[in-house]
């Protein structure tokens, strides 16, 4: 028994963020409010439910981080024009930017083959979902989120280990 | 990869990994049979999937992993305006500072010649009609205040489409920097206070309420350590523009800040008083807490409040009390008083004026200064009589009332005791208290996607996802009302408590009803049934005296959060104190809508089963 729908909202986003978090970084605080400030601003999105909640708030945080990362990247080759050069590449910033998007973009590919075990990572790794509630959202077993979680993840670390490569 | 052979794959891969060494070779073997690219892919995703667990990979969650990514930016930033641009009258002769709202420049003012600090506000916000129009009202009250704590503003007014302000410019550091993460001698805290009470009391008395006293706003000229304050009448600008969503603006105006200035995303919480934490009213008393935090943070180097996350802070702010002053502070006993009264929970309860503050922050200093002096204001030191006997009385008062509590839960113990033992001929019958509630439950059924009228319940119906429900009470005799709903339970988590009633906006807050009172929850609207099953429960306690296990969670009952119990440890504290006094059920008389709970003794607990299938 919840609230009605605003409160609803407001009250899961409450959760979302409070959530118990060990290390927390003023960095990630930023990020993570930056995600609920654009979370509470759905107005306009119809609340199915708890799980659609979820749901968005995961796609908004991957939202954030790749246009952050995206930003980066730009910033660091001036506008896109120009190569990028090694020593420029070496940062750690620059270097977990285009981890991101690489991650991004074979996350798209995952999609476009399994929809759904790429939610599982979008749950998890974006929306920091535990495997239990993950299962709550895409309304299957617990193990099958585990299932899906270790083939999903050894897929993308396949991807990205060759993207790198090339 | 086609998505059959993708799923070829996985099947697989599924069954696979489940085994060790030859099993599984000797398995994947079989199931590839003489598909040896099929076999190859299988293999390189197992030996993929081994890698990724042992470097633990995408282990965490992409908020931390991705944090860097933020700190670089802050480390890219650029001013707007460079050295010698020529803005309207204004020649910017170096940047000062950046914040949430804007830039802050050292500029020369060719009209007057003179030097000013000139805040360029931040495009988004110029573009906010509203709250320019109250920026402006603001500004033009501000410009108005002749204190020399307070630093003068010279002009407001726009150019290239950015509005600006320009303000006397101190040659001096901010007391943020000044502390350094560093705590100040008492003599030096003392200076600082006063003049910026100073400064408090020549802007309460024109009706101005700065909001965001904090160190970042104070600053200390080099030349004399004259303090000023900065900003006053600007805080409104950043302020939460509707108080429904003020958790929303707050969080934005902390996030845009941090883009600009890291390290000021806390800071910006840390002083806000209760008040502004729970988006109430706020009027001049809410300055006085944010110097009792600022002299806290001064005496102790620390800030009274801390947490992982702007909940965790504004949890504390609203109901923990600050961390006792460290056992090194040199503070003087008196201080640390101060520090408390200013800091009280109840604006009521703090000083009333930055004036009465600073009669006693003088006094303290003289005491230093020259020792002990007898009482060397009148008003104070009858205040201070006052106050001791005051404290003396509250002792008095709290001694007994502990007494009777005792005493009162041995009689209520034994008469709960004397219920569940089913012996009571021959046990002495004593005319004990006895506690009765009312209530019925009005319920809106939603099929066939509309809702059907709404219609009030005695029993346990079943619920459906999208009904909502209201629960009414009617006290015969006052009390003590708390009414919680809790979630379903799982496993054995401790379930989610909502609390429903007392709430800040129904009964003013208070627990406390009168005889024959009825009330509503919630008030306005509905609670609706999601889509998640299982039994939910709604608890109705009522007390002649009031419960203080629930008192402290009043809190968060608050609209935002819908009353969810955020804090775990709060939240097992209901749980563990509800299924506690739950063990006696009180006498349950069923009407077609109303239902009569009667329970013996001072406390009456029950639960309400909502059964949702």
């Amino acid at each position: 028994m919840y609230p009605l729908v605003y409160d609803e909202l407001h009250r899961l986003a409450r959760r979302y963020m409070s959530r118990e978090r060990k290390g927390h970084t003023l960095q990630t605080t930023a990020l993570i409010n930056e995600a609920y400030v654009r979370l509470v601003d759905q107005r306009n999105v119809h609340w199915a439910n708890r799980s659609h909640f979820f749901a968005i708030s995961a796609q908004i945080m991957r939202r954030i981080l790749i246009d952050h990362a995206r930003r980066h990247a730009y910033a660091k080759r001036g506008g896109g024009a120009q190569q990028v050069s090694l020593e420029e590449a070496a940062t750690v910033a620059s270097a977990r930017g285009s981890e991101m998007l690489r991650l991004d973009e074979a996350l798209k590919m995952l999609a476009e083959m399994d929809p759904r075990r790429s939610q599982v990572v979008e749950l998890r790794y974006f929306g920091g979902l535990n495997n239990e509630e993950i299962a709550g959202v895409l309304n299957v077993s617990e193990n099958t989120v585990t299932r899906d979680w270790n083939i999903a993840r050894a897929w993308l670390y396949q991807q990205l280990s060759e993207s790198a490569a090339n | 990869m086609s998505p059959e052979r993708w799923q070829q794959v996985s099947r697989i891969f599924k069954s696979a990994i489940s085994l060790d060494g030859e099993a599984r070779a000797a398995y994947v073997q079989d199931q590839c049979g003489a598909d040896e690219s099929l076999r190859s892919e299988v293999e390189k995703l197992l030996a993929s999937h081994q890698r990724a667990s042992a470097e633990n990979f995408i282990g965490g969650r992409a908020a931390d992993d991705g944090a860097v990514l933020i700190v670089d930016e802050v480390a890219e930033y650029k001013p707007r305006f460079d050295k010698n641009r020529q803005l309207g009258s204004y020649l910017i002769l170096d940047q000062l500072g950046a914040g949430g709202m804007g830039e802050v420049y050292l500029a020369k003012d060719s009209r007057l010649e003179r030097t000013v600090a000139l805040k360029v506000l931040s495009p988004d916000i110029s573009e906010d009609k509203r709250r320019m129009q109250r920026f402006r009202q603001e500004a033009k009250v501000a410009s108005s205040l002749n204190q020399p704590n307070i630093v003068t503003i010279f002009e407001f007014g726009e150019v290239e489409g950015l509005t600006f302000l320009a303000t006397e410019f101190i040659d001096g550091e901010t007391l943020r920097n000044h502390l350094h993460g560093h705590r100040l001698d008492v003599s030096e805290t003392l200076d600082i206070a006063i003049q910026v009470l100073a400064a408090l009391e020549a802007a309460h008395e024109a009706r101005i309420v700065h909001r965001d006293i904090k160190p970042e706003n104070v600053m200390i000229r080099h030349r004399d350590r004259l303090v000023k304050v900065l900003d006053f009448g600007l805080a409104k600008v950043t302020e939460k523009r509707s108080r429904a969503f003020m958790e929303h603006e707050l969080d934005t105006e902390a996030a845009t800040e941090f883009k600009t200035t890291p390290g000021v995303l806390m800071g910006t919480i840390n002083y806000m008083s209760p008040e502004q934490a729970r988006a109430l009213a706020v009027d001049e008393r809410t300055d006085i807490w944010s110097l009792g935090v600022m002299l806290y943070e001064m005496v102790t180097g620390a800030l009274p409040f801390g947490g992982p996350t702007t909940s965790h802070i504004l949890v504390q702010i609203i109901e923990h009390e600050p961390q006792p002053l460290p056992k090194g502070t040199d503070a003087p006993a008196e201080l640390q008083r101060v520090i408390r009264k200013a800091m009280a929970k109840s604006p009521d309860e703090r000083y009333q004026s930055a004036k009465e503050m600073a009669v006693d922050l003088k006094n303290l200093r003289k005491q230093l200064d020259h020792g002990p002096v007898l009482a060397t204001d009148d008003t104070d030191h009858t205040d201070r009589a006052s106050e001791k006997k005051r404290v003396l009385f509250v002792a008095l008062v709290a001694m007994l009332v502990a007494t009777i509590g005792i005493f009162a839960v041995s009689i209520w113990r034994s008469s709960r005791a004397r219920s569940s033992v089913a012996v009571p001929a021959a046990a002495p019958v004593v005319a004990g208290p006895e506690r009765t509630l009312t209530y019925w439950i009005t319920v809106q059924k939603f099929r066939e996607g509309k809702y059907k009228d709404p219609y009030g319940v005695a029993g346990e119906i079943n619920f459906e996802a999208g009904d909502r429900v209201r629960v009414n009470v009617r006290t015969p005799e006052a009390g003590h009302l708390y009414i919680f709903s809790e979630g379903p339970r799982e496993g054995n988590v401790v379930p989610e408590f909502n609390v429903l009633f007392p709430s800040p906006t129904a009964n003013k807050g208070s627990s406390l009803l009168s005889a024959d009172q009825q009330i509503q929850i919630p008030e306005t609207t509905w609670w609706q049934f999601d889509t998640q099953e299982g039994v939910e429960r709604l608890w109705l306690v009522f007390g002649e005296d009031a419960v203080p296990e629930l008192e402290n969670v009043k809190a968060f009952a608050n609209k935002q959060t819908g009353g969810l119990i955020a804090d775990m440890t709060q939240n097992k504290l209901v749980h563990d104190f509800l299924t506690s006094q739950s063990a006696v059920k009180p006498a349950v008389e069923k009407g077609e809508t109303l239902t009569t709970l009667k329970a013996p003794g001072k406390l009456l607990v029950y639960a309400v089963r909502l059964e949702h299938h």
